[in-house]
């Protein structure tokens, strides 16, 4: 693992890092202003946190409400 | 003047008929009702004018109108359970409307202020509609169907699902447009139709069963009842009223003695003397008008039958 | 244009020209890096067994695109289908079409803002994505020109356009939005069967757009299948759009 972390450029990988990180806090944030979700805001935040890239955009297709 | 001439409308759903054959005239600046129970046809024929349904069979036309012409230039329409885009603010969605509508940006903006005070939720106008409540959607929902000036306001259930305060405000709304422009509203209320409408059509399983005025209306299904109350010893009072010439029959209701009569008017006359001479102890004389209600399980009776 | 505006704005408000670009940068790179540090991941997950001999290749510029398109033919459609299923239908389902369709709009307009706003998302998000995949391309394999790169924006921008399409048209037709989103998935898998069955017949068939950009890239020409496969896939889109406008048009808006 040492040897991975090391082998790695930072430079290469941190703009990669950096959209998930964007797309977490506006998951987020769209979250908490959010009227009504479907389905509980508590389960949404543990999806949008919990589960990478992923989550946020099952929040955003599902999650909202539309209309 | 005729704004509006509606001809042997007919609309099929599947093999359910909605409507059958619905013909009537709309005279300019006039507030008709269209009564009638759930499943009537009330809403089929809102959406037919309004041209979100199409006919079977018939024709809606508008006096003065070219040949080509889109109608729904000259309507407005709120349906019975209106829905907005909830993420705009009720100022937006009705400069949105009347954008639509061809109105140019700057007239949408101040004809959408103009109507947001009308309507009395001028200060929600920055707050999404999301947050609004029933009774101001419903109001978003008349300031929307009229923001483009429509010759013709139809209006579907626009009250019914509104609390009483909410119904009132609605209500004296509904009054004050009615100076200015013709409106056709549907409802099952009947009290509702009876206060704002110059002219009731009443429905029954699609077709149209009765129309016209309240007055009209009135003396043709004038029930000849008369109630009667006394201090005491109804059934005795009773006896001695069927025994008057005029009289058919008489039933009792709790302390309330109904009676009715071949012709009303010499009824009136002979239980009154009658009254007099013999000092009877009445508390109350009541000729009793028909109410809508009667009136409309009455009309249906009628078709029933015939 | 009023319909326009509102579509743009309502993607900017419901956060879709945020996360529909970021979310496809993400398909186009993941692959060209994961492949990139593939020998290191293996090697801290364990290395391989004692033995074995695992030569991992050396991939060309062309081969990393075509790590990206295969993403976003995946992937990068099942997200366009799902943010599109509900465009038309959902209006439709909600009953807020009532209110817009009572107004002088006409039918045309309507369609086609929708179909404009919801392309321009998709293609402006592609061309973001791939743009990202093209500089790590050239820092981590080797150069791929500029010129390549458009060219592979034009050519598979035009089968997303196929699927924006194809989504519209059911959207025109039913109310339902996951019945959209199943029918269009469903007609693309369908169109990929035939055209791997009468690869033959189909030359043409805008399924093989990804394998002829490949064939551009190796042969460094433009191939004349894929000018023919570009011109039938825009053909197929303009009828698909008059269809929708048709469909809807005759349609009665209240059910």
């Amino acid at each position: 693992m040492q040897e991975l972390m090391e082998s790695i450029n930072w430079a290469i990988i941190a703009p990669f890092i950096m959209i998930q990180f964007i797309l977490l806090i506006v998951a987020i944030i769209d979250l908490v202003k959010a009227d009504e979700t479907r389905g509980s805001k508590w389960m949404w935040v543990f999806i949008i946190v919990f589960i990478n890239i992923v989550g946020p955009v099952l929040y955003f297709i599902f999650g909202r409400r539309r209309d | 003047m005729t704004l509006l001439t509606v001809k042997n409308l007919t609309k099929t759903y599947q093999d359910k008929t909605a409507v059958k054959n619905i013909n009537f005239e709309f005279q300019y600046g006039k507030c008709i009702a269209l009564i009638g129970p759930n499943g009537a046809g009330k809403t089929t024929i809102l959406r037919t004018l309004a041209g979100l349904l199409k006919p079977n069979e018939g024709s809606v036309t508008f006096t003065n109108m070219k040949p080509n012409d889109d109608i729904r230039k000259y309507i407005g329409y709120l349906p019975q359970y209106p829905v907005f885009y909830s993420w705009m603010t009720g100022l937006e969605f009705l400069i949105y409307s009347g954008r639509l509508a061809f109105l140019p940006k700057m007239e949408a903006k101040t004809r959408a202020e103009e109507l947001l005070k009308k309507v009395g939720i001028y200060d929600a106008k920055n707050q999404r509609i999301g947050k609004y409540s029933g009774g101001m959607k419903q109001r978003l929902g008349i300031a929307q169907a009229i923001i483009h000036k429509p010759k013709l306001l139809m209006l579907d259930e626009p009250v019914s699902s509104l609390d009483p305060i909410g119904r009132r405000e609605v209500l004296t709304l509904m009054e004050e447009l009615k100076h200015e422009m013709s409106i056709l509203f549907s409802t099952h209320i009947l009290s509702d139709a009876d206060e704002i409408s110059d002219e009731l059509l009443l429905l029954h399983q699609g077709e149209i069963v009765e129309a016209g005025s309240m007055s009209e209306l009135r003396q043709k299904y004038q029930t000849s009842t008369i109630k009667l109350q006394f201090k005491e010893n109804l059934e005795g009072y009773q006896s001695k009223i069927n025994a008057l010439e005029s009289i058919s029959n008489s039933y009792m209701e709790r302390d309330v003695l109904l009676v009715k009569a071949t012709d009303i008017r010499l009824a009136r006359q002979e239980i009154l003397t009658t009254a007099a001479q013999q000092n009877w102890e009445m508390t109350s004389f009541t000729l009793d008008r028909a109410s809508l209600e009667d009136m409309f399980m009455k009309v249906v009776k009628n078709e029933c039958n015939g | 244009m009023t319909l326009f505006q509102k579509e743009m704005v309502e993607n900017w408000r419901n956060k879709k020209w945020i996360w529909v670009p970021l979310v496809m940068i993400i398909l186009a790179i993941m692959d060209p890096i994961s492949n990139y540090y593939m020998p290191q991941i293996i090697e801290a997950v364990g290395g391989l067994p004692e033995g074995t001999v695992f030569e991992l290749p050396d991939f060309a510029p062309a081969e990393v695109v075509m790590m990206s398109l295969a993403q976003f033919s995946t992937l990068g459609v099942l997200i366009i289908v799902l943010i599109s299923m509900g465009t038309i239908a959902g209006e439709r389902k909600s009953g807020i079409s009532e209110l817009i369709l009572v107004k002088p709009v006409s039918y045309i307009n309507y369609i086609t803002a929708k179909w404009a706003a919801l392309l321009i998302l998709t293609l402006v998000s592609f061309f973001f994505g791939m743009l990202a995949s093209w500089y790590y391309i050239n820092i981590l394999y080797g150069e791929l020109s500029f010129e390549n790169f458009l060219l592979i924006v034009l050519f598979y921008g035009l089968w997303l356009t196929f699927v924006v399409t194809l989504s519209i048209f059911y959207n025109a037709m039913i109310k339902t939005p996951g019945l959209v989103a199943f029918l269009t998935i469903f007609t693309i898998m369908v169109m990929r069967v035939i055209t791997q069955v009468f690869h033959h017949l189909l030359n043409w068939s805008p399924n093989n757009l990804s394998n002829y950009i490949f064939e551009m890239l190796l042969t460094e020409s433009i191939p004349s299948h894929l000018v023919g496969t570009a011109s039938v896939t825009i053909m197929l889109s303009i009828i698909l759009l008059i269809a929708s406008i048709f469909i809807f048009k005759k349609k009665e808006l209240a059910n």
